[in-house]
């Protein structure tokens, strides 16, 4: 009998080892196949030079960790190394969801079909974890500090290895128990979106915590540095209080204390560990994340309901901004890009308040500046859209090839859609500025408006050129990781250097010769240029797309 | 029949590089006709749909639908035909009722009769009861039905469908095929890829069949019938392994289908590890 049951360990023993290794080798086969396409090789490029970003940020984090560890443990101040290790853990846990910004894992719960153990599975899901740059950054710096402390006191190595090795564990459990249960909410459409829209709001809201404590900062020292006061102690029962704490306690040395200490540490570990079980063993169990059923429909709900009407414009034209309006409309993450502008102007008023941050104070010091500033910031914005203008489409695509209306016709309605999102932000930014920074000169806003619609013509044309040579499949109901082509962020860059460039040298002349409606005089003039271009290439999108169709319907339709 | 056929092409060749996918195909599909078109996998069967709809360029050949020339008159092509194609087609961030609405006007009807042909449409295809639930949200079955239904709302005197019936249940499966006959029987023409040979056999008049690129047989049942007839002998078995007709039986679509495609069952020799 134990003969049997040692021969099935073995067995299973064997399994597990067999299947780890062909996922190991799925991982890279799909690295290896994303090489056959140029757009595969420029991601491979792209991925060696962020790899060099995080190899110097790791190395670099790590040496300055280290040093750090040596001097605060030299000049017998060891409890900084609490501080540390908050930063650590805060740039493990912050940096993926930054990172990886709401895309789901790539093949993770896919692997369930297959007979993989509980255990297997588990492991899986740490050694994709352990592969993150976080981690491996994370881990460097923690080494860092390892080596710091074991040069100051060599008898410690043991000891904070240990310690740092419990914290590394419970970092790596954690980072996976967040995205797990992120994970689970991001399976539905619906909180898909609710979660991206409050995690974009906690990112912007990042943005007012340097402008706001510096506003607020000097009025409320007092309650800040007793909120301080009270925070310090309490961090020593979190897990990076406990690290630096068991290793404070191996230096006098007070075994007990820094034994419970490490013992708590543990227990963190097991806890978050358990977190990740409980999500890990629903994965395993096969839960049923399917979108739930909408309500019967009301008798209200059952009307006839007419279609758009566009006066001037052919009735295809009005159905397809209808259409982009809607998905616009229904689409959280592309609306909070847009209001991003409105935000911006609010982000730079409220630093400029705080008088010891000179740099904040650009646009209060040049107020006829920020109706510009702003102008460009939105349509800056909107390329998103423009750039790539079938993103959002999709397989929807072939619906266009199919139907009967010319590209033309389809494309201008989305450059109608453009312009009238451009038009309303415009508005909206000069509300803002005019109730922030005061009412924008009339020449000023004049010469702002000549510079958009130079701008906006000239960043549609090479928009529409872009979106039918190098589409990108787009969500609209997800976050980050959806960025444009190579080739597309490479001219964007480009043509908002001449746009730019342009728009500034205008302005610049202006000033030359004392009189600011040059600038708009000027503007007026490449604006007649930029609807000729825009028009000629308009004319020629039918043609562009005929002769695209393939790329076009293979890229967006993919899934 | 003497008049000219709906759909007809002359030499229809693609190629991917080296690889032809559909090699100079000759197709006549005359008005009224329930076409099928066959094939084992990866034969051409979607690339020769694509070509025909226009979502694909011919690498060389001539297609003409109802008389014009698809490549010289797109537009006034796609105006009077219908197309569901592998993908579908569908905005997925759209409800179905504005994705009928939006489908009804981007083919030319007025706004009052695109939405009242979305409502009727919803309707016959059981898809009326959840107005506010976006496309994206559909079961598979549901996006085809709305694929349909977008394929249709313009009243096409040509229809194109690429695998019409997978993931749709039995229900909604015998729906879509009475609409479809009733089409036919109003004088539409239904050109229809399918791997499902019971439905193609139910409901096609006629049938083409292609295998690796190449079409190997065209016309009506009666006639690719009597032509593998005179070829195979007949024989005792089932008739699908052994090469042969069993006896006094009319063949079906399937043993048509593998004898001119060259097919034939495995037998239980093989894979004999399997439970």
């Amino acid at each position: 009998m134990a003969g049997v049951k040692g021969m099935n360990e073995v067995i299973l023993t064997v399994r597990r080892r067999t299947q780890l290794t062909a996922i190991a080798w799925l991982r890279w086969r799909l690295f290896v196949n994303t090489l056959r396409t140029t757009r595969g090789q420029l991601e491979l490029l792209s991925r060696i030079l962020v790899s060099l970003a995080f190899a110097i940020l790791g190395l670099g984090g790590a040496f300055g960790m280290g040093v750090l560890a040596y001097v605060v443990l030299s000049q017998g101040k060891p409890q900084m190394l609490a501080v540390f290790l908050w930063i650590i853990l805060l740039f493990w846990q912050a940096f993926p969801i930054m990172a990886a910004a709401f895309a789901s894992s790539p093949d993770s719960s896919d692997l369930l079909r297959f007979p993989l153990s509980y255990g297997s599975y588990f492991l899986v899901r740490l050694a994709y974890g352990a592969f993150d740059p976080a981690s491996a950054i994370g881990g460097l710096w923690s080494f860092g500090i390892l080596v710091g402390v074991s040069i100051a006191k060599p008898a410690l190595l043991p000891w904070a290895l240990l310690v740092l090795m419990a914290f590394a564990a419970f970092n790596l459990l954690l980072m996976q128990m967040i995205f797990a249960w992120v994970e689970r909410w991001l399976a539905q459409r619906r909180t898909r979106e609710i979660m991206g829209v409050l995690f974009v709001l906690l990112m912007l809201s990042f943005q007012l915590i340097g402008p706001l404590t510096g506003h607020f900062g000097k009025r409320a020292r007092p309650e800040v540095q007793r909120f301080v006061e009270v925070l310090a102690p309490a961090q020593g029962i979190l897990p990076p209080g406990l690290a630096a704490d068991a290793i404070v306690h191996g230096i006098y040395p007070q075994w007990p204390v820094a034994l419970s200490s490490l013992a708590l540490l543990f227990a963190f570990v097991m806890v978050i560990g358990y977190g990740l079980h409980v999500r890990l063993l629903a994965q395993y169990r096969g839960e049923n994340l399917s979108e739930a059923v909408a309500a019967s429909a009301l008798a209200k709900d059952r009307q006839l309901r007419l279609g758009w009407n566009l006066p001037g414009f052919a009735a295809p034209v009005a159905t397809v901004l209808e259409k982009e309006i809607r998905y616009l409309l229904r689409s959280g993450p592309m609306l909070l890009t847009l209001i991003m502008p409105i935000f911006m102007l609010l982000v730079f008023r409220f630093g400029a308040m705080n008088s010891a941050r000179h740099s904040a104070g650009f646009l209060t010091r040049t107020p006829n500046l920020a109706f510009p500033v702003a102008a460009a910031y939105t349509l800056l914005m909107l390329t998103n859209l423009a750039y790539n203008s079938f993103g959002g489409d999709a397989g929807g695509i072939q619906f266009f090839y199919a139907s009967p209306v010319s590209f033309r016709e389809i494309v201008l309605a989305k450059n109608l859609t453009h312009a009238g999102i451009l038009t309303v932000e415009t508005l909206v930014a000069w509300i803002a500025v005019a109730s922030l920074y005061g009412r924008p000169a009339l020449d000023i806003t004049t010469a702002t408006l000549a510079g958009l619609l130079f701008a906006a013509p000239v960043n549609f044309a090479v928009g529409n050129l872009l979106s039918i040579y190098s589409p990108k499949k787009l969500d609209y109901s997800k976050f980050g990781r959806q960025r444009a082509s190579q080739m597309t962020v490479l001219v964007s860059l480009a043509l908002q250097f001449v746009v730019v460039g342009v728009g500034v040298s205008a302005f610049w002349m202006a000033r030359y010769f004392g009189n600011s409606w040059i600038a708009t005089l000027l503007l007026l003039v490449l604006a007649g240029i930029s609807l000729s271009i825009y028009g000629i290439i308009l004319n020629r999108v039918d043609r562009l797309a005929l002769e695209r169709r393939e790329t076009l319907v293979a890229e967006l339709s993919r899934t | 029949m003497g008049t000219a056929p709906n759909i007809s092409t002359q030499g229809l060749t693609r190629r991917f590089g080296d690889f032809t996918a559909v090699d100079g195909i000759d197709l006549r599909v005359s008005r009224g006709q329930f076409f099928g078109f066959l094939g084992p996998n990866g034969a051409g069967k979607s690339t020769t749909i694509k070509m025909l709809t226009g979502l694909l360029a011919p690498t060389s050949g001539r297609i003409e639908i109802l008389g014009l020339d698809l490549t010289a008159h797109p537009i006034e092509v796609k105006r009077q035909i219908g197309v569901v194609p592998e993908g579908m087609a569908l905005f997925g961030r759209l409800t179905g009722s504005e994705f009928l609405n939006f489908a009804g006007r981007m083919y030319g009807l007025d706004r009052e009769t695109a939405a009242k042909r979305t409502a009727e449409l919803l309707d016959f295809m059981q898809l009326a009861d959840q107005p506010k639930k976006l496309v994206t949200d559909y079961s598979h079955g549901m996006q085809k039905k709305l694929a349909m239904a977008a394929a249709v709302i313009h009243g096409p005197k040509v229809l194109f469908l690429d695998e019409p019936f997978e993931g749709v249940d039995a229900i909604a499966a015998g729906t879509l095929k009475a609409m479809l006959q009733g089409m036919i029987a109003r004088g539409a023409t239904i050109f229809l890829t399918s791997h499902v040979l019971e439905i193609v056999e139910r409901l096609c008049s006629h049938v083409a069949i292609i295998h690796q690129g190449r079409l190997v047989a065209h016309g009506s049942l009666e006639e690719l019938r009597a032509g593998v007839e005179g070829q195979t002998p007949t024989g005792s078995g089932d008739g699908s392994g052994d090469g042969t007709i069993p006896s006094g039986e009319k063949m079906t679509l399937e043993q048509i289908f593998l004898h001119t495609v060259g097919g034939s069952r495995r037998t239980d020799q093989e894979l004999s590890w399997l439970g």
